[in-house]
């Protein structure tokens, strides 16, 4: 049934070991609810601050359970057009003026119209079809309007869905489902209550070393500890937006591209683009950086 | 040792004790899940009870060596928004550990305001129902003259009787929120583009030879508009009617987010939902702590920024400060919030009763100071104005 040989692991321990494996470090909390949306097929919606790893945890469990990812980034004004599927109408036309060129329109050719050739897929009728080869990944759902979330519902309890030239699809097994927001506004509770639900928080200072350790090895461990020290200071602060772990990440990273192997005032200050990314918060963070980075 | 409680099976078991049975559940262990789905809805959150069956099942999978696997089952499948998160770990604690009620608790509660400050808002007898509110727009100009004059007549000059009938004209006045143009097409005669793919339809029905040109333009959608209404002593005059002013808005155009302040701010727009205005003002009155207290625009306009404009609340949207700028606080950070809040929004529209069209804003300090990055001034003292501000609506873009 299931085309790769992943088997759900027995225990959460198993899951977040295997997770690590695949570079992702989850909390008990989080393996708990992941494993739990495994066994029971149930719909996990992460909500947390940004850059905390919504939207990783569904790349890294597609990588481990070697199904192909299928992601559907909502925006406001998404319609069933841009997220299910439509019709080719270029092609069918083409179709149509060839049929007519050699007379040969009958009922049959003309119902052929509106065959599968014809269906463009969009990301949730190929997750519907994908089945348990898929994980789909209903990326930033708080972005999209109110009535993309009721149709959203209709999939989500019944995983099928009718197009009415072509008949139901229905999906075989139940794809892996994340949903991510970023709670710019409140879901609604019945869409909430088809799915389990997480909050992500930030790591604490331990988890995320271990995090930075595992996504940038070659990085120094003194390094690591220093800059996610100096990224839970810029937590505590009064900042617009708070830095996430993808912060943190990128923050190692800058300092590795311009050949810095300590944090200092100096290339914290060099560097700080890669962390805070909004002007009052940098003015701010650049007039303490000693209260940042202490010890120069 | 959290499964020590040995009821008897009961025989009028749950429902979700009866699906767990048939998984070699232990009985006991449901009864005790059972029990802390029920002290959880007692603690006031909205378990349901196939959230019950699903948190049974999530235990039933992970057989659960330790009470920590127990909690992170609860909080996947019986909490469903961060909120909840501090009720259920104190129900929890309380249910699984034997932490006395109380002992460690965090979160506080919303507090309510005392009874008296409810009178505040009190609507005299008059005031509007449902039926009346769905009347259709009044026709301007064939007023009866008591009407008319009660449509020039200051609200803070206005007896209670006639404010209750003002209320119900600002109940009729029909808002239309400014539009932008969205990505979307939609079929226009005489748009600007064609539409090649409906043309492409309608040349497949044979029978047409020569189609006619199909076109089409960018749709047009309604912008959210975001209220922040001064609720404070100097403002406590005109809160009524500009709350009921956010009532009729709050019904008339989809996307509208109402805010009080005073001296800290308040998020009202799930009370607007109801649909009895009475209710709605009652409820609204109750949550917003300072009411008649003092004004501190500045903060209260950043504590809208930090938690409310950042997260895109007001991204695109029109905002309108109602507020007739006596400010507290200091002018610094009116200015610095105020700034930011002009980035984070489309347009700022700041009605200011004091506000006269012939000699302009009264010079206060907080009007200076936010003069440069609001984009239109409106009165609102008089039904008058706020007719007018209705009607301006549409057009500021």
């Amino acid at each position: 049934m299931n085309a790769s040989s992943f088997e759900t692991p027995a225990s959460v321990e198993d899951l977040q070991e295997q997770l690590r494996g695949v570079g992702y470090i989850a909390d008990r909390g989080l393996g708990t609810a992941s494993l739990i949306a495994l066994r029971l097929s149930r719909p996990l919606l992460l909500e947390g601050e940004v850059g905390v790893g919504k939207t990783e945890l569904a790349k890294c469990l597609a990588q481990l359970t070697g199904r192909q990812l299928i992601r559907l980034q909502c925006y406001e004004g998404i319609d069933t057009h841009q997220a299910l599927y439509e019709w080719d109408y270029a092609r069918q036309m083409l179709h149509v003026r060839a049929l007519s060129e050699h007379e040969l329109a009958d009922a049959q050719t003309v119902g052929g119209l509106y065959s599968e050739e014809f269906l463009l897929e969009r990301p949730l009728l190929q997750a519907l079809r994908a089945g348990s080869n898929a994980v789909l990944l209903i990326d930033e759902i708080d972005r999209a309007d109110d009535e993309f979330e009721a149709f959203l519902l209709e999939l989500l309890s019944d995983f099928q869905i009718t197009i009415p030239e072509v008949g139901t699809v229905q999906a075989e097994d139940r794809p892996i489902v994340i949903l991510t927001s970023n709670r710019t506004r409140e879901l609604h509770d019945a869409l909430k209550r088809r799915c389990l639900y997480h909050w992500i928080g930030y790591p604490t200072a331990s988890e995320e070393t271990n995090i930075v350790s595992l996504r940038a090895p070659e990085v120094t461990e003194v390094l690591v500890k220093k800059v996610v020290a100096s990224v839970h200071r810029l937590r505590d602060m009064d900042l617009a937006k708070p830095p996430g772990v993808a912060e943190t990440l990128d923050w190692v990273e800058s300092l590795g591209a311009i050949g810095a192997d300590d944090l200092t005032n100096e290339t914290a200050i060099d560097t700080l683009g890669a962390v805070i990314k909004d002007r009052d918060d940098l003015d701010l963070v650049a007039s303490d950086i000693t209260r940042v980075v202490p010890g120069g | 040792m959290i499964w020590t409680s040995s009821h008897p099976t009961s025989p009028e078991s749950s429902p979700a004790a009866d699906v767990m049975t048939s998984q070699a559940v232990d009985q006991n262990i449901v009864d005790r899940l059972v029990e802390f789905g029920a002290a959880l809805r007692e603690a006031g959150l909205p378990v349901g009870t196939d959230d019950v069956l699903t948190f049974c099942a999530s235990v039933a999978e992970l057989s659960p060596s330790d009470s920590e696997d127990v909690y992170w089952c609860g909080r996947a499948t019986l909490v469903n928004r961060r909120d909840h998160i501090p009720i259920y770990d104190e129900v929890f604690r309380r249910f699984f550990l034997h932490v006395p009620e109380g002992a460690e608790r965090k979160h506080t509660k919303e507090r309510k305001a005392p009874q008296g400050s409810t009178g505040t808002i009190n609507v005299p007898d008059a005031e509007p129902g449902d039926r009346e509110s769905e009347e259709p727009p009044m026709v301007l100009g064939l007023q009866a003259s008591s009407l008319e004059i009660q449509r020039k007549k200051r609200f803070s000059v206005c007896s209670d009787a006639e404010l209750a009938s003002v209320r119900r004209m600002i109940a009729s006045i029909r808002l239309e929120p400014p539009r932008r143009q969205t990505r979307r097409y939609t079929p226009d005669a005489s748009g600007a583009q064609l539409d090649i793919r409906r043309l492409a339809r309608s040349a497949m029905s044979l029978k047409e030879s020569s189609p006619k040109l199909l076109r089409m333009d960018r749709k047009q959608k309604a912008r959210p508009l975001v209220l922040l209404l001064d609720i404070s002593g100097s403002m406590a005059d005109h809160s009524r009617n500009l709350l009921q002013f956010a009532y009729s808005m709050r019904r008339a155009a989809r996307k509208v987010e109402v805010f009080c302040f005073g001296t800290s701010l308040t998020r009202i727009t799930p009370l607007l939902d109801r649909r009895n205005p009475d209710a709605a003002m009652r409820l609204a009155s109750e949550r917003v702590l300072d009411w008649d207290g003092g004004t501190r625009i500045g903060d209260s306009i950043d504590t809208f920024v930090k938690d409310w404009g950042r997260r895109g609340l007001s991204r695109g949207a029109t905002v309108i400060i109602c507020s007739d700028g006596l400010d507290r606080g200091s002018p610094a950070t009116l200015a610095e919030a105020i700034e930011k809040l002009e980035r984070l929004s489309h347009r700022i529209v700041w009605m200011n009763p004091l506000y006269d069209s012939s000699v302009g804003a009264p010079p206060t300090l907080a009007m200076s100071v936010v003069g440069p990055h609001i984009d239109e001034i409106a009165s609102g003292k008089d039904l008058e104005s706020l007719e007018a501000f209705a009607a301006m609506l549409p057009n500021i873009g």
